[in-house]
């Protein structure tokens, strides 16, 4: 991090660039896994999802934005006529990415709201949470499953979606 | 009977349900959400008429380990209110439907009419205060929203701005008007209690109530409170000034809100609490603010050269008719408020809905423009005649027998106290001469010559002309109940159901009829000198009207010259901008601090919180050192030269925070801490290349100032971690989130009762406290959501 970071351009050192496509896969894995192992060991949807925006962070400052959003995002994302994109029409960072972001945490709230309401249309108050123990699975043999990890899944979304947000439109400024 | 519960949720839910897919439903079906709209309340119409005749209170829980429900309360007075708000809303809708045909915004018209429709019956049928008060802002809200309707026109924006300054002022005079009540409560009833009606409540023991008030010394604050909320609700002098602005709003927002149901609220609240508090001081109170907004509106209304601005300080006037009605004590009283309501809740919302179609087809609402309409628009003109006589108080149509009744409550309230109360039925007769002259000018647009500039006008569409149609024949058939009553034969349901209003307005053993004077009695006599005087005076209406315009152009006199002045002098001065409303985050971050911070201080000092003694302090070495480098690095952060190494001391706060968590084995607040410090770091790392590489020079007075903040800040935090953290339950909970997170030795496939995890801190968020996640990442995503309309809409909203 000793060169000045800049969002909007590829002047970064190669150091810095190389160590970021190393660690970043790192980053993701330990974010899922905090996100599974949160029931039963430090962890949960937060701290996942807060690690895993650290990630996307880590690349916009050293990638830029316009990487991000244009090499690794737009090609597998296709844009679609946005109300977002009409304003912001004449701004050269094309915001469509944004959208799909708001899309995230939209699902991960109805995520978490759903799996409250599961449990209301089962009978139970609103977010009670239960867990299934199954067993015979291929390779576990014994396996816990809680309904709580929808809930904490929808969390997590959440997470990443609203703080990537916050970044990809405060970072476009 | 009792009232079914399901019923009555159905009703009150179905307009919001109903507004929350009309967004979408508008894409569907375009205009003709119009009808959906209709059919959203002929429902709910259909359902409160189902009640008719039950009595009583149901309870919905809602947070039963709380204790927390909504309690809906039915009787005369709430289903009159829900089956206008609903009746006349199937009129509105469908006339909507043929007015707003080629206007901007309907599916942001036809959310917010149902959502104030839902709300006016919230209104209606609340039984709590907390739960009316939360109902009467909700409809402030939407009318806020349906004035501004046509949004980019500054006159919509100054009327909806002042609607909303002033009725929503009023109501949170009304609010301290009602936590007073249930502070009273305590005392008169044992427990304090926000239940109004039915069962348990304020009113049940209103002998209660009124002592203990009286002797708290707050019985007539709490009227004066109440008469606030309502007065500014219901357009009373002189806080009408926002009404005949409100006529910026489409026409079936004024027939609907302006003149039928939402500033009837107000009368409403004043009947509602009539068996309350009706007590002298209650009666001087309203029968005063009553007459005199009855007279001073129909003096204005005498004057108003625009149609819907006319029928606007008619509107006041005739809320103040009503109002006078419910403060006056005697039966009669009750009787004017009751039956009032209903009749100027179909004359008026017939006339608007004339001034509309007239507008709409001839182009003008200006008195002065128009004439001779009759022979365009004859039906429209059948309409007007017996809703303008109604109005004029004219027999034999409906308002004159309620304006009958208030001539005599006032003669009656005049010969037991005597003396100055004479005054009332003299003002009475004043005002009813300018309602009688106004109410004939707004006819006359329809008889007379046609003015050469009027060009051929238009029939209106079946959909506008109906809806008035009905109200008229609605009218007419009050009126001819009378006539007929006369002779014997009485409109029976329509008489049985106004006492069951006058009862719920605190009158006992009511037995309403009404019918054509047979005998002279003052009031008789007070009618004739009404309509004889009106008629006098008639063919001179020119001179009066400029008379009373050089009156109101005296400034000291208009009541908007004080609302324009302070506006203006708010938007003028510096006191405020200077200080307070800056633009700058820093300045708002000061005030929101010290007022948080003074408000929790304050609340520790009027609770008498005494600081827990510190017994011993043992700590682990290693948590002195982190804690020690943590207090370094806060002072080094003061003392960074530039913003990099600000942000890098900052980071090492942060992370000695970290460790201890670490250190008092908290691994999952530890692993908080760690991302969101390294995300921060992150973060700040992408911005900093914009900010300024140097902090400047800074001032010596600014650095006190901001030093002096902090430190309350910093006192305040400190406190209220000792003084929370030494509070000791008598139960605490940890014992039982401890045996009930992880999972039972022995158990079935599956398992409810228990969290089923090994990290119980994970457990709570999300299981057990599940919902306070919820609430969190409800905020993480409203955050989300401004951020974007803030930041990436900012152009989107002024470019349309």
């Amino acid at each position: 991090m000793s060169s000045e970071p800049r969002p909007t351009d590829g002047d970064t050192t190669v150091i810095a660039r190389t160590i970021t496509r190393v660690v970043v896969p790192i980053i993701m894995l330990v974010a899922i896994a905090l996100l599974l192992q949160g029931h039963n060991l430090p962890g949960g949807g937060f701290i996942a999802g807060v690690l895993t925006v650290t990630g996307f962070a880590l690349i916009y400052v050293i990638y830029g934005l316009r990487y991000v959003e244009q090499e690794l995002l737009h090609r597998t994302v296709v844009p679609r006529s946005l109300p977002i994109s009409e304003g912001a029409a004449e701004t050269d960072v094309d915001p469509p990415i944004i959208k799909e972001f708001g899309e995230i945490f939209t699902v991960g709230l109805a995520l978490a709201a759903a799996s409250g309401i599961v449990a209301m249309a089962l009978g139970f108050p609103f977010l009670s949470q239960g867990v299934w123990f199954l067993a015979g699975v291929p390779l576990y043999g014994h396996m816990e499953v809680a309904s709580a990890l929808a809930f904490d899944l929808g969390v997590y979304l959440v997470v990443v979606g609203g703080l990537l947000t916050i970044l990809a439109v405060v970072g476009a400024e | 009977m009792q009232p079914s519960q399901g019923t009555l949720v159905v009703a009150l839910a179905v307009p919001f349900l109903a507004a929350a897919v009309t967004p979408l439903l508008y894409r569907v079906l375009g205009e003709r959400i119009a009808y959906f709209g209709a059919a959203i309340a002929a429902v709910a119409f259909a359902l409160i008429g189902t009640q008719i005749g039950t009595h009583g209170t149901v309870t919905i829980p809602w947070i039963p380990a709380l204790d927390v429900s909504l309690a809906l309360y039915v009787d005369g007075l709430s289903l009159l209110l829900g089956l206008i708000v609903s009746g006349i809303g199937i009129l509105i809708f469908t006339y909507s439907g043929g007015y707003m045909h080629d206007e901007p915004g309907k599916a942001k018209f036809y959310t917010t009419l149902l959502v104030f429709m839902g709300a006016m019956l919230g209104v209606a049928f609340a039984a709590d205060l907390l739960a009316l008060f939360v109902f009467w802002e909700l409809t402030s809200v939407s009318s806020f929203v349906l004035i501004g309707h046509y949004q980019d026109q500054a006159d919509s924006q100054y009327a909806a701005r002042k609607a909303m300054f002033i009725t929503v002022a009023g109501g949170l005079f009304m609010l301290v008007g009602f936590l007073l009540l249930y502070t009273i409560s305590g005392d008169a009833l044992g427990t304090a209690t926000f239940r109004l009606a039915g069962s348990g409540g304020m009113i049940e023991n209103a002998g209660a109530m009124q002592e203990a008030l009286r002797s708290a010394g707050l019985f007539v604050p709490v009227v004066a409170l109440i008469a606030i909320g309502a007065a500014a609700k219901s357009a009373q002098v002189p806080l009408h000034i926002w009404l005949p602005n409100a006529m910026e709003a489409p026409t079936p927002v004024s027939a609907f809100l302006h003149s039928a149901t939402m500033v009837k609220a107000g009368v409403y609240l004043v009947g509602r609490f009539r068996p309350l508090l009706s007590t002298p001081e209650w009666e001087l109170v309203f029968a005063a603010l009553g007459l005199l907004t009855m007279t001073v509106a129909a003096i204005l209304a005498v004057a108003a050269d625009d149609i819907k601005e006319l029928l606007a300080y008619s509107t006041a006037s005739h809320l103040g008719l009503i109002i006078a009605g419910f403060g006056l004590q005697s039966v009669y009283g009750a009787e004017t408020g009751a039956f009032h309501i209903l009749n100027h809740a179909l004359f008026k919302a017939a006339l608007f809905l004339v001034a509309g179609i007239v507008a709409h087809e001839a182009g003008t609402r200006l008195l002065s423009e128009l004439g001779g309409l009759w022979r365009d628009l004859p039906i429209t003109a059948a309409v007007a005649a017996i809703a303008a006589l109604g109005m004029a108080g004219l027999p034999p149509f409906n308002g004159f027998y309620s304006k009958e009744l208030l001539f005599e409550a006032t003669v009656y309230t005049a010969e037991h106290a005597g003396g100055l109360w004479w005054l009332l039925p003299a003002v009475a007769v004043f005002g009813s001469i300018f309602t009688f002259l106004y109410s004939i000018r707004f006819l006359s647009l329809f008889f007379g010559e046609k003015p050469d500039a009027l060009e051929h006008v238009h029939s209106p569409p079946l959909t506008m002309l109906a809806p008035p149609v009905v109200l008229a024949a609605l009218a007419g058939i009050v009126g001819l109940g009378g006539v007929s009553a006369t002779f014997g034969v009485h409109l029976g349901p329509l008489e049985h159901f106004v006492d069951r209003v006058v009862e719920a307005v605190g009158a006992t053993d009511p037995h309403f009829g009404y019918h054509l004077p047979t005998s002279v009695t003052p009031a008789a006599v007070m009618s004739a000198i009404t309509i004889g005087v009106g008629a006098v005076a008639y063919p001179s209406y020119g001179r009066i009207a400029s008379v009373i315009e050089r009156l109101i152009a005296i400034d000291p006199l208009r009541p908007n010259f004080y609302y324009d002045g302070l506006v203006g002098w708010l938007d003028r001065t510096t006191i405020v901008s200077g200080t307070v409303q800056t633009g700058r985050l820093r300045t708002y971050a000061i005030w929101l601090l010290l007022a948080v911070a003074s408000l929790a201080l304050a609340g520790y000092a009027s609770a008498g919180v005494v600081l827990p003694a510190v017994s011993s302090i043992v700590a682990d070495p290693a948590m002195v050192i982190v804690l020690a480098v943590a207090i370094v690095a806060a002072l080094a952060v003061t003392r960074a030269p530039s913003h990099i190494a600000g942000v890098l001391t900052l980071s090492i706060l942060g992370f000695m925070v970290a460790i201890f968590y670490i250190l008092a084995s908290a691994p999952d607040l530890a692993l908080t801490q760690l991302v969101i410090e390294t995300l921060v770091l992150v973060l700040f790392l992408l911005v900093l290349d914009k900010l300024p590489e140097f902090y400047g020079e800074v001032d010596r007075t600014r650095a006190l100032r901001d030093g002096a903040v902090s430190a309350v800040v910093g006192v305040t935090v400190f406190l209220t971690v000792l003084i929370s953290t030494a509070g000791t339950p008598g139960q605490p909970i940890a014992q039982y989130f401890i045996e009930r997170a992880g999972v039972p030795a022995d158990h079935g496939s599956t398992l409810l009762d228990f969290g089923g995890g090994g990290n119980i801190v994970n457990v709570i968020l999300v299981d057990f406290r599940a919902f306070d996640t919820m609430g969190e990442i409800s905020v993480i995503a409203m955050a989300a959501i401004s951020v974007i309309t803030l930041i990436s809409m900012r152009e989107r909203g002024e470019s349309q």
